[in-house]
């Protein structure tokens, strides 16, 4: 299974620089990539991906990993023991190719899958069933018992999506072709998407943190206008 | 002209046969105290109100019960699926019934706002020592209110089947299961059998709108007959005595200004349901006991409970060779023991104060600072356990681990009230010799007389002004405290 998931990255990794390499004066991203690496990227990972106490291996890390953390922002870490979390991506479209050109070279890693339309129903049964426990049935994220926490996936593209379940970045386990099918991936990110839209239906969604947010406005919007209320008739008559 | 004279005659007609004329007058004349804190239980009957009304709507459309059944509604992520029929009728209000998601968050946040009021106007009855003589009835039909309203609060949270209550029902059921020795046999009477079951759900639906609003509707039937009756209480001031009410009239003052609250009970319920979303059953989901979702926290009014079960360590022994399982202590000892402290109130207060007396007049919350500091107590108690039962959102925003929190919160939780309720006491020490001052104009030297900070004659005023003594002393042998029921209190 990786072996071929492997041999699909290098395929798409060479076809993707063949394409490029048609228009003479701009650089092969490869080559665009290798120079960017060298600025953004080594101090953590090596000259060449292999790794330093500072950041890991990144020799069989693929396309895949390499967009899923430059296309979220993650990476570049700012500074050594920064949280990987989602920022706003450092690094362009045209420049975010480049750099996952360069890593897809340096080994044998996962290319970026490629994500189609899918069940909408059979997407929300899988999301409630598998990833709600984590990042909420809102996609508001939540608390893991580790002490980390599940991100909001309110901004993940459908590639992002399809990326983080292959790949399980962090704490999140990863979810391989025979526990979740590319039909299923297709399905996921369909339904993270057009579930969107749905989340203000019927008012303002308090950041889809439930029953917490919803009685604090009871309180503060609910009862205390009506307190304020009563206070304001129930002045002494005149 | 004529119509005037059509409507005398008909009054008149009715009079002869139903001979209210003598009670209405009686009623109109009734006099309601002009503070604006008497009006707290009304929000709460005015609620009821609202929950009456937006209910019968949703039960004309709600379908209660467990059997499978295919969504075939216009919210599309769920259109094929097999859900339970409750849950699909749930969503059908809330996509395809016209006004039906309006009417079903009407119908949330006036249950939110419901138990608030009940909350805030039950302490505003503690503090005040509105429960003293000859008022105890009526406390106790205002606690088993709350009790009762509360009960139907989470059943009615929990009949849509969704995965967020059901993973609320699911922790009431391990619960009810960890009772000793009768713990099975009270589960299975309330679920109808093992959890999830099919029963529950149409048993949850006629306990939620026929046995309990018949019951809470009885209650606050009798809650206001007993307080016409008895007459309102009062707060102290020029002119007021435990034998009269100094107020407005029903007709005409008080009967607009509390029409006046129905509108804005009414206005700021359908407010919120028309514009903050509350409970989207949509997104949790259908219930799956192999699903779960987070951030999972039941209505606010059920925080205390989820807080105690989160904060109180996972502890199991043996009683007399029984088990007693970890959610036992803090999901059934701890909040039964709080239920029946808040009934025996009334009778504890006076085992602390020796008052037996009838009263009228209420106390200010200077008055009593022991009642006022164990009430502050109680009440920071109860906050910050809701507080808790949010734990893993503010871990989440404090990016702490929530390992960490809870140790933290244990601590603040056992400290803070004591603290809260020391500090009240000292504050109410200080104005109880100072009628005229507030807790914003008092001095600091008021603080420091109680301190014992001051030069020790200052310490103690010879007697304690304030209403308490302008209230004739008892005579009898049966209130012998009352008279220097101040330095029984400090001790
Ligand atoms: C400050 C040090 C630092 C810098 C700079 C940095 N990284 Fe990282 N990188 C890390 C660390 C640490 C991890 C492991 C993070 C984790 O797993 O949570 C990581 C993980 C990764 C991974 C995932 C590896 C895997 O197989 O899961 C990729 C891909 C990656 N970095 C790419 C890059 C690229 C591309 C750049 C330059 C744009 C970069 N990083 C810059 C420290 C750094
Ligand atoms: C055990 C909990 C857990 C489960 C289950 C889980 N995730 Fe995650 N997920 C995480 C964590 C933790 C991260 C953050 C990883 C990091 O940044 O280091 C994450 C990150 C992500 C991201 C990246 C979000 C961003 O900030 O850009 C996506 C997308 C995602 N998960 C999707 C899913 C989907 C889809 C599923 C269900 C198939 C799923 N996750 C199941 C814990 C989980």
């Amino acid at each position: 299974m990786r072996r071929a998931l492997a041999i699909l990255g290098c395929t798409l990794a060479v076809a993707g620089a063949s394409g490029a390499a048609a228009a003479p004066p701009t650089p092969a991203p490869e080559t665009r990539g290798r120079a960017l690496y060298g600025q953004s990227c080594a101090t953590c990972h090596g000259q060449n991906g292999e790794g330093s106490p500072r950041g890991p291996n990144l020799e069989n890390s693929g396309a895949a990993a390499a967009d899923f953390q430059l296309s979220t922002g993650r990476m570049p870490l700012p500074h050594p023991g920064a949280a990987s979390e989602r920022r706003q991506p450092a690094f362009g479209p045209r420049d975010i190719d480049a750099l996952t050109a360069y890593i897809a070279s340096l080994g044998h890693g996962p290319a970026i899958p490629v994500v189609s339309r899918g069940d909408l129903q059979e997407g929300r049964e899988i999301f409630v069933s598998t990833c709600a426990a984590c990042h909420s049935g809102s996609l508001a994220g939540g608390t893991l018992s580790s002490g980390q926490a599940a991100p909001p996936l309110l901004a993940s593209t459908p590639t992002q999506i399809a990326e983080a379940i292959r790949l399980g970045p962090g704490a999140m386990p990863s979810f391989p072709r025979g526990v979740i099918s590319d039909a299923q991936v297709n399905a996921i990110a369909t339904y993270v998407t057009s579930l969107r839209p749905q989340l203000d239906h019927g008012g303002a969604p308090l950041g889809g943190f439930g029953p917490v947010p919803e009685g604090a406005v009871a309180w503060v919007f609910g009862l205390g206008l009506l307190a304020l209320f009563i206070r304001l008739i129930g002045k002494r008559a005149p | 002209m004529i119509a005037r004279m059509i409507a005398r005659a008909g009054l008149r007609w009715m009079d002869r046969r139903l001979r209210a004329a003598a009670l209405t007058r009686e009623a109109l004349a009734k006099v309601f105290p002009d503070h604006w804190s008497f009006m707290l239980g009304e929000i709460a009957l005015y609620s009821f109100v609202t929950l009456v009304l937006t209910g019968v709507f949703l039960s004309l459309f709600f379908d209660p019960s467990t059997a499978e059944t295919i969504y075939g509604g216009s919210y599309g992520p769920l259109r094929g699926s097999s859900v339970s029929a409750a849950y699909a009728s749930a969503i059908e209000l809330s996509f395809d019934i016209r006004g039906g998601l309006l009417f079903r968050q009407v119908h949330h946040w006036s249950a939110l706002i419901f138990l608030a009021a009940i909350a805030i106007h039950a302490c505003r009855i503690f503090f005040t020592g509105a429960f003293r003589t000859p008022r105890e009835i009526n406390w106790l039909v205002g606690v088993t209110l709350l009790l009762t309203s509360l009960a139907n609060g989470f059943i009615g949270y929990s009949l849509l089947d969704d995965l967020l209550s059901g993973s609320g029902l699911r922790i009431g059921y391990s619960t009810f299961l960890s009772i000793p020795i009768v713990g099975t046999w009270v589960a299975y009477l309330v679920f109808g059998g093992e959890f999830p079951g099919d029963r529950v759900i149409p048993r949850f639906f006629s306990l939620h709108i026929l046995l309990l609003p018949a019951l809470i509707a009885g209650l606050i039937g009798a809650h206001m007959a007993i307080l016409v009756r008895q007459k309102h209480s009062q707060f102290p001031g020029p002119g007021r005595n435990d034998h009269n009410v100094v107020g407005s009239k029903m007709w005409p003052t008080y009967a607009f200004r509390s029409l006046g609250l129905l509108s804005a009970v009414l206005a700021v319920s359908f407010g919120l349901g028309a514009l903050v979303q509350v409970n989207p059953v949509w997104v949790w989901g259908p219930f799956s006991p192999s699903a779960g979702t987070t951030p999972a926290q039941p209505d606010w009014f059920l925080g205390w409970v989820e807080g105690l079960l989160r904060l109180f360590p996972a502890v199991e022994f043996r009683v007399l060779g029984y088990l007693v399982p970890s959610p036992f202590l803090p999901g059934v000892a701890l909040p039964v023991l709080m239920v029946v402290a808040l009934y025996a109130w009334p009778w504890l207060d006076r085992l602390v104060t020796g008052d037996r007396e009838r009263h009228q007049v209420l106390d200010r919350v200077r008055d009593r600072p022991g009642r006022t500091a164990a009430g502050v107590w109680a009440v920071s108690l109860v906050v910050l356990l809701t507080f808790a039962a949010s734990d893993d959102l503010v871990a989440r925003g404090l990016s702490v681990p929530v390992q960490d929190y809870v140790v933290a919160l244990r601590v603040v939780v056992l400290v803070v009230p004591v603290i809260c309720g020391a500090v009240a006491y000292v504050l109410a020490r200080a104005l109880r010799g100072h009628p005229g001052s507030r807790l914003t104009t008092m001095e600091p030297r008021q603080i420091a007389g109680v301190l014992g900070l001051r030069r020790p004659e200052a310490r103690r005023p010879p007697a304690p002004p304030g209403p308490r003594a302008e209230r004739p002393a008892v005579p009898s042998e049966d209130a012998p405290d009352v008279v220097d029921s101040g330095s029984r209190h400090g001790g």
